[in-house]
């Protein structure tokens, strides 16, 4: 069975399945894209943000005020 | 008709409906065979010129006679290549003699099979579903995320207290959102007092445990469930609060015993970070 047929018949044959499988696709994707663009962030901003250079003002053990 | 000459007799294909006499030939009685379109009949249309068709060959080329017995062809002179264009008066079933223009091949912007097509439509549907819902649910998340508090009010909403510099039997009022809140740390004689009380009976009933998070600590609001004073500490007929302004009186969990007062004390809601020994209230 060719994969246009499969998906066919696996999804978009049942109206509720379609439906259910969509939100499920659209939340997947928000946080897919919310994951990908902190991780590029973090990338883009490397060594400038305070969870990196936190250890080079707080020591081990130190409180943080 | 290219190739026409020394052919005198030329069959024509009429429609099978006509009726065939004795001799074989086909009856057509009002067929007119010298019909011509009728010249300069519309004057208000200016395209084509009057005069001879072009569709037709002249008269003194030949043409078709009829006779009793048969049809005539005769042709004088070959005529050259007719090309049809617009109505001809005879249909006949003579192929078209121009070419046909060709047809460019499709076939490669044809798809494969049926299948591949619809689960394209529907990837595509599917697809744009996927993004509206994204874009549809993260709208009313922002929306709704401007009416949520801003982190300035947040970072006033709480309080936290040092709870090891309140000794034993002693209250502390300090200052929430605007309003006092009662600190009392209790001895174990006024838990016991405050849980020997059959609360079901009183005003508004509600159980020592329910109030307190810790027994020893008692968290509530000074204000007055009654006008909104703030009731005085450590006084009153049940050993707890009493509120001056009209002589409600509240006993050592903070419940209404006497007086106008309909409601206890409300205790806010407030949380015990045992690490660091502290009460944070909000």
């Amino acid at each position: 069975m060719p994969l246009s047929t499969a998906f066919y018949n696996a999804i978009v044959k049942r109206n509720s399945i379609y439906v259910t499988t969509i939100f499920a696709g659209a939340f997947a994707f928000g946080v897919g894209l919310d994951v990908g663009i902190t991780r590029f962030w973090d990338s883009w901003n490397r060594g400038k943000q305070w969870k990196d250079i936190r250890s080079k003002y707080v020591q081990q053990g130190e409180s943080e005020e | 008709m290219a190739g026409l000459q020394g052919v005198v007799k030329k069959a024509y294909n009429l429609p099978v409906t006509v009726r065939t006499l004795s001799s074989g030939v086909p009856s057509t009685p009002l067929l007119n065979l010298a019909a011509r379109a009728p010249a300069g009949h519309d004057d208000h249309h200016d395209h084509g010129a009057h005069g001879p068709r072009a569709d037709i060959p002249p008269k003194w080329i030949g043409g078709v006679q009829m006779s009793s017995s048969s049809l005539l062809s005769k042709t004088m002179v070959t005529p050259p290549t007719i090309a049809y264009r617009g109505s001809r008066t005879i249909h006949t079933s003579t192929p078209a003699k121009y070419d046909t223009p060709k047809v460019p091949d499709f076939s490669d912007y044809r798809p494969q099979s049926e299948h591949t097509n619809r689960a394209l439509s529907y990837m595509m549907i599917g697809t744009m579903g996927v993004l509206s819902a994204s874009v549809a649910k993260s709208t009313i998340t922002e929306f709704l995320g401007t009416m949520a508090a801003s982190a300035d009010v947040l970072a006033l909403a709480k309080v936290e207290f040092e709870l090891a510099s309140i000794p034993e039997g002693k209250n502390v009022i300090i200052k929430w959102r605007g309003k006092p809140v009662f600190i009392r740390h209790r001895t174990q004689d006024e838990i016991k007092e405050a849980r020997a009380v059959d609360w079901k009976k009183l005003r508004d009933p509600q159980s020592d445990e329910d109030r307190t998070k810790k027994p020893e600590w008692l968290v509530m609001l000074g204000v007055c469930t009654h006008l909104g004073c703030v009731p005085i500490g450590e006084s009153g007929d049940f050993g707890g609060w009493f509120c001056p302004c009209h002589g409600s009186h509240y006993d050592i969990s903070g419940r209404t015993r006497k007086g106008p007062a309909p409601l206890n004390l409300e205790v806010p809601p407030h949380d015990f970070n045992e690490a660091e020994g502290k009460l944070i209230v909000g």
